[in-house]
């Protein structure tokens, strides 16, 4: 649920387009938070550069190395070109009245600011031009996407997905759809992965469960595909509602997408198998100019926020992670990741469904005398964590998430590291 | 370019329609204003009259005529039944959509009736998301129903789809933002990059045969240059649809005309090959085609005149993009070119207003006369005033009416064309 709700009753929108001639030229973004950025950027290169080119070097074939890096290279580009367009994008967003007031300032005079919304659209715009110049540029190079390569049907199945994502999204964003379209629509937005997904629909039954099931590997067909639909629409909703915090639906989304390229670098280390490792460059593919799009967002929207994100950037985060994480054949690991987004839900399940009352925007309590937020009974994550660990600045709540965040899906790779290792000592 | 701006200069909003400056707590003006909206009702007699008159040649042809395979009719015929039913989607979701829309301040006036009543309606802008997103639904649907999972055509239906869809995201972009025309200009550009990679057939075009002495060859690859000419093709469909509007009605009326058309020289060519792979690329276009023409149906109930609502740059650069996507990925790119005729005609004969030769006013308009209630052709250079300076004054749904003839009568013309010349040049 997006918590900060643009003006859009229109007394209000006449008046404050009445003020705009004067405040027009007023308004000026506070300067991105680039060291910020920049030092996460590089925190991410150390190590996914390690694993490429030091680490696996003998286990990941030259060619599929190469266009890694130039899908580094583009990716970059997108960084460069999300921080620039921000800017330009938030004044056109601000004139056309899409903007709100952050709520967690309310008493102070950051409150009383009205902050550009919906930026999203451009790190979604940035993200497919860059996510196609990725495609064209590799084939170009005649690495390992060729026009009549398998995998074009799953990139571009991907990118129509995205896209109508990046779509129903902004159109949200500037409509304000009931929430029972918002459900609808994501599930056709998820079928053309459904049809592009070309792989087994079965599922393997852990050893100590099988003599219940009676077999080892259960095909399950349709449900697989349902399932597959049920994975878009968690995606995409549960970042949508663990939100509020300047700077939390971003951060995690960096956190998780983080996470799944150094598990698919793994993952093509510790395999043999040229169609694993495509499905797993795939995922790169898709994955980097989230990222690099994401921290060029991230640079206006970290505490203390300058821009909001919108519905259209959970949207779009939450479907292509879901893309990647289906289409790649790592759907599991990929909840695993969404530990917390999944945990959230469930906590929150009550409110949702209405049986405890649910307010519109379950956020926190802010004190504007001390600056802290206060935890309410509202049962989310935000809300949990002040409880649990105390009122804290809203920046630090945001640190402490993302760190939970963190914890987990480093946790889980540090897991599946010394799995393998193992593996490779004591071979079956 | 749409002609009809939306208050969106913020001392032309502050003036009506909030006349007292507000201090005391009057209620949210929107809200009668609310209650008083109602869209006028979709002009469904003419639009119905309209679809029969389509789909009565297309399965005459499609059943009777043309000896084509049993499983390409079904599909053919699921695809027409899921695009009447985007139809019956599209004329219920308008009216619903309106009332988001308005409450966004997403509206225009209508400047050919400016002087009237009438000229002082809010009339509904961007429709035409509407329109695509119906119609993305029907697509998406429609590739579930008619190919597996492991057909070829795969590539090429999702490139489509993301092409449509990013053209159409964009196009609704600039309708919410109001983007510079330069940028503008380069946004097919780059929705248009998914299809170069999923166009994996030949470069090369056939020399028509009386030129072959002069170039040496009678088949000539093109390469690179050819997906360079793809790409300008996107460019001059979207914005061409785009430059010849103004009317009511004009838009979308053109854009069913010209999908009509590409249907029945879809059937034409199933019928006449035995091609299995020809026959895939005419009835990929179909898919395509249908849901189009039925949607765009749909929004022309709203938008024949007196338009109550208005379509926006969305559905222009929906609508192009669909229409060469069709032509690109169906290899029938020039016969496409043929039935853009009077577009390409009006884009030439704009070119010297376009480029600063001549000065170019922000609408290039004709003027309304109050009085007669009948349009006067001004000098602008498009044909929209050409055919009012060459045939006399009249109202806007009779120029509207005209143009769509003529726009009909030279799609029948290059089917005349591309049978006399079939054995000429190829």
């Amino acid at each position: 649920m997006v918590v900060r709700r643009r003006q859009s009753i229109p007394d209000q929108t006449v008046r404050s387009s009445e003020l705009t001639p004067e405040k027009e030229e007023e308004l000026s973004l506070a300067a991105p938070k680039l060291g910020l950025v920049l030092s996460i950027l590089a925190m991410f290169l150390v190590p996914f550069f390690y694993f490429l080119f030091v680490r696996y070097r003998m286990e990941i074939e030259i060619h599929l190395r190469l266009s890694i890096l130039v899908c580094v290279a583009i990716s970059l580009c997108g960084f460069v070109a999300s921080a620039l367009l921000i800017p330009v994008a938030a004044r056109y967003l601000l004139r056309r009245n899409l903007f709100g007031h952050d709520l967690n300032k309310r008493g102070t005079p950051q409150g009383a600011t009205k902050v550009p919304e919906a930026l999203g659209i451009v790190t979604g715009i940035v993200f497919l031009v860059v996510a196609v110049s990725v495609q064209l540029a590799v084939s170009f190079l005649q690495y390992n996407l060729t026009a009549d390569s398998d995998w074009l049907v799953e990139y571009n199945a991907a990118l129509a997905c995205i896209c109508f994502m990046i779509l129903l999204g902004f159109v949200d964003d500037v409509l304000d759809v009931p929430w029972s379209v918002k459900l609808v629509l994501p599930l056709f937005a998820a079928l053309p992965l459904v049809m592009a997904y070309a792989g087994h629909t079965s599922i393997i039954i852990p050893k100590h469960l099988v003599p219940f099931v009676g077999q080892s590997v259960l095909d399950l067909g349709w449900i697989y595909k349902v399932y597959m639909i049920m994975l878009v629409v968690f995606c995409t909703n549960s970042i949508n509602i663990h939100a509020g915090i300047n700077g939390l639906e971003v951060g995690q989304t960096v956190v998780i997408s983080v996470a799944i390229l150094i598990f698919n670098l793994i993952q093509m280390g510790a395999s043999t198998d040229p169609d694993y490792k495509k499905a797993h460059v795939f995922s790169i593919y898709i994955m980097l100019p989230l990222l690099t799009a994401s921290l060029g967002l991230l640079a206006f929207n970290w505490y203390p926020s300058s821009i909001f994100v919108g519905d259209t950037y959970t949207y779009f985060a939450g479907m292509a992670m879901a893309v990647v994480g289906i289409l790649g054949h790592f759907s599991e690991t990929l909840l695993f990741f969404f530990l917390p987004q999944v945990l959230n839900f469930l906590y929150s399940c009550p409110q949702l469904f209405g049986i405890v009352p649910c307010p519109r925007h379950r956020l926190p309590r802010f004190d504007p005398q001390t600056g802290l937020l206060i935890g309410t009974s509202d049962m989310n994550l935000v809300n949990l964590f002040l409880r649990l660990f105390g009122q804290c600045t809203e920046k630090s709540l945001c640190i402490r998430l993302l760190i939970f965040q963190a914890c987990i899906s480093f946790t889980l790779l540090i897991c599946l590291k010394i799995w393998l290792m193992s593996a490779k000592m004591h071979p079956t | 370019m749409a002609v009809r701006r939306r208050p969106s200069i913020p001392n032309q909003t502050a003036a009506p329609p909030n006349p007292d400056p507000g201090g005391d707590p009057q209620p949210p003006n929107a809200a009668p204003s609310l209650d008083q909206f109602s869209l006028a009702p979709p002009k469904l007699g003419l639009i119905l009259s309209v679809l029969a008159l389509f789909l009565i040649p297309f399965f005459y042809l499609l059943f009777v005529h043309y000896q084509v395979e049993s499983d390409l009719r079904y599909y053919i015929s699921i695809c027409v039944a899921l695009s009447l039913v985007g139809f019956v989607f599209t004329v219920g979701l308008i009216p619903v959509a309106t009332r988001y829309l308005l409450r966004r301040n997403m509206f225009g006036y209508d400047i050919n009736k400016r002087g009237t009543p009438q000229g002082e309606v809010k009339v509904p802008e961007t429709l035409g998301i509407v329109t695509a997103i119906v119609f993305l639904v029907v697509a998406i649907v429609l590739q579930l129903c008619t190919l597996t999972a492991d057909s070829d055509w795969l590539v090429e239906y999702n490139a489509a789809l993301a092409c449509i869809c990013f053209m159409t995201l964009l196009g609704f972009v600039d309708d919410v933002l109001d983007v510079p025309w330069r940028v503008k200009l380069a946004l097919p550009f780059f929705a248009s990059l998914p299809l170069m990679m999923a166009y994996a057939g030949h470069t090369s075009i056939i020399i028509p045969k009386p030129l072959v002495p002069y170039v040496g060859l009678s088949v000539l690859d093109l390469g690179v240059i050819y997906k360079v000419y793809m790409i300008l093709l996107v460019i001059f469909c979207t914005n061409s649809i785009n430059i010849h509007a103004g009317l009511n009605g004009l838009e979308v009326g053109q854009t069913v005309v010209i999908s009509f058309a590409v249907l029945i020289h879809n059937l034409m060519q199933i019928g006449a090959s035995t091609d299995i792979d020809y026959k895939q690329a005419h009835a990929f276009s179909i898919y395509i085609m249908w849901p189009l023409l039925t949607t765009s149906l749909g929004l022309l109930a709203f938008n024949w005149y007196p338009s109550s609502v208005f379509v926006g740059d969305t559905y222009t650069y929906f609508a192009g993009m669909s229409l060469a996507v069709v032509g690109i990925l169906g290899h029938f790119s020039e016969t496409l070119l043929l039935f853009f005729l009077p577009q390409i005609l009006n884009f030439l004969y704009s070119c010297p207003q376009l480029f600063g030769f001549v000065h170019c006013p922000r609408h290039r308009l004709p003027r309304f006369d109050t009085q007669t209630g009948l349009l006067t052709g001004t000098n602008d250079m498009n044909l929209v005033n050409l055919f009012l300076r060459l045939f006399g004054r009249c109202t806007e749904k009779s120029l509207c009416i005209r143009l769509l003839i003529f726009q009909a009568l030279s799609c029948l013309m290059c089917f005349g064309l591309r049978y006399i010349l079939a054995g000429w040049y190829k």
